[in-house]
């Protein structure tokens, strides 16, 4: 089967550019999730000091 | 509910996908002349079409953006933009990989071709506006404005390529698929290939866009907070 | 006074007191032709095509360099909220600017012609006058989006880089237009001939100072 190379290039160059999409899009979500989680923290800490300052629960659902 | 729809996409994405894979691979017959290089077709032609579709989603998403103000419609545009690119540039080199064999050169300046590449270059610049600077509703708005003014110039492009090559054609008489496929099992490994990158796109797109409402949901939570503790420590 | 004239006024007594800017463009219209004439294989010089492959190259870097000045005078000193607080209407002070940098492209191209007749072996007959209407349609296209796209761009961090990024891709339609109605010219087909190319030409320039008239507002301001 001539050519067979190249489709193998072109089939797993579109997965692999597929995946590493996916892989950038993760390590996005574990940067956001951490900040999330200080945020979150801090917001703890402002309804312990003034209960009447704090607000209301911040919605993490997406 | 939206992780419903992002897991939904993301199942259905992969059931459709495996399915692609195996229509491709064992059960559409090999076409007459170009041997086992033509297989890319069936990759290609649907990375084409989710590619001008995400065009059009960041296009209606930065009108409904000036016209509504919601910050997510900018996240939408954003998303769309990304993931477009993502699969314009795919359709580039999985073009150029089929072209080599096929048509001996790995990039040619025929109607589609040159086409795909100014909206390649269309999407660079909206990328790269978005890189340049912070945040903020101003540059969402630029965005917008580029994004609307980028697709209404797409006709015209598409047109005036078209008579550029009318009139003087590429070197090479190219092979368009996309017509002529005489096998009806062909047309039917088409559809499933289009319907599994259309799931795909739609599954990424997802992703994304949850990602970047988060990110701006959190930005705003991020200033109450702020507002909040000054107000705290002003009246200690 | 309307304030279109007024702005416009300005910009033009602006540019007649210190002459930088057109100076500027002349300049980046010879010195591209220059390099053209240098780089492309001296036997196709005598082409008409390549002629006007180089005299639209020449165009579009001066029209990119006098686009950014469009905006830079108001830029510098913060005079733009003057312009933002006063009773003009964006589309007006859009119209202005336009208004403007078309008259810079104009003088730039005139020197361009000149340059390109001149290092190309060609003649000074009716072909160039052909040529005029050609030149206007793109020059009113490409002042137009880059006009538009220079008040997005002059805010962003981006640099001199981004405006070209933008505008080359968007203009492709009109440059491939241009570029094959003036060589046609060039080589002696009257302008009937290329009605196509003519109306993919006005297409381009309706839409975009249509587009530029309504959008001016939501990117010009202050830094």
């Amino acid at each position: 089967m001539e050519h067979l190379g190249y489709l193998f290039a072109a089939y797993s160059i579109i997965f692999a550019v597929i995946f590493l999409y996916v892989l950038f899009i993760w390590r996005r979500q574990a940067a956001l999730d951490a900040e999330l989680r200080t945020l979150e923290a801090r917001m703890a800490a402002l309804n312990e000091s003034s209960p009447a300052a704090g607000s209301s629960e911040p919605r993490t659902d997406i | 509910m939206n992780s419903a729809i992002r897991n939904g996409l993301g199942y259905t994405t992969l059931a459709l996908m495996i399915a692609a894979l195996f229509m491709v691979f064992d059960y559409v017959p090999p076409e007459a002349e170009q041997g086992i290089a033509q297989l890319i077709f069936y990759f290609h032609v649907p990375l084409a079409w989710v590619a001008f579709a995400s065009f059009g989603i960041v296009a209606i998403a930065g009108i409904f953006y000036l016209w509504l103000g919601d910050q997510l419609w900018d996240d939408l545009g954003y998303a769309a933009a990304e993931t477009g690119m993502v699969f314009c540039t795919l359709m580039i080199v999985a073009g150029s990989i089929w072209a080599k064999p096929i048509w001996g050169t790995w990039w040619t300046w025929d109607s589609r071709l040159t086409t795909t590449f100014i909206l390649w270059l269309m999407y660079c610049g909206y990328l790269m506006l978005r890189a340049s600077a912070d945040d903020t509703p101003q540059v969402a708005r630029f965005a917008a404005v580029l994004g609307i003014v980028a697709v209404l110039d797409v006709p015209i492009v598409i047109a005036s390529v078209r008579l550029w090559r009318t009139i003087h054609p590429a070197v090479l008489v190219t092979k368009q698929g996309g017509h002529g496929l005489e096998d009806p099992r062909m047309v039917a490994t088409l559809m499933v290939c289009l319907a599994a990158f259309t799931a795909l796109w739609a599954w990424l797109l997802m992703l994304r866009f949850m990602q970047l409402r988060t990110r701006s949901r959190m930005g705003t939570l991020a200033v109450r907070i702020a507002f909040a503790n000054a107000a705290a420590s002003d009246s200690k | 006074m309307s304030g279109f004239a007024a702005v416009l006024r300005k910009d033009l007594r602006l540019e007649l007191r210190s002459g930088e800017s057109t100076l500027a463009l002349l300049a980046l219209s010879m010195l591209v032709l220059v390099v053209l004439v240098f780089a492309l294989d001296s036997a196709r010089l005598r082409s008409v095509d390549v002629a006007a492959g180089a005299l639209w190259v020449a165009m579009v870097f001066a029209g990119m360099l006098g686009a950014n000045r469009a905006l830079l005078a108001e830029r510098d000193n913060g005079a733009i909220r003057g312009l933002l607080l006063s009773p003009l209407d964006p589309g007006t002070l859009f119209a202005a600017k336009l208004a403007a940098a078309l008259i810079f492209m104009a003088v730039a191209e005139v020197g361009a012609v000149i340059l390109m007749v001149l290092f190309f072996n060609l003649e000074f007959d009716q072909s160039i006058a052909r040529l005029a209407p050609i030149l206007a349609l793109g020059a009113i296209g490409f002042s137009a989006l880059a006009t538009l796209l220079s008040a997005i761009t002059g805010r962003t961090r981006g640099g001199d880089m981004l405006l070209p990024i933008l505008a080359v891709p968007i203009f492709v339609p009109a440059l491939i237009a241009g570029v094959k109605a003036s060589a046609a010219a060039l080589g002696g087909a009257p302008l009937s001939s290329m009605g196509d190319w003519l109306r993919i030409m006005i297409a381009f320039d309706v839409l975009f100072v249509t587009a530029g008239y309504l959008l001016f507002e939501l990117v010009v301001g202050e830094d």
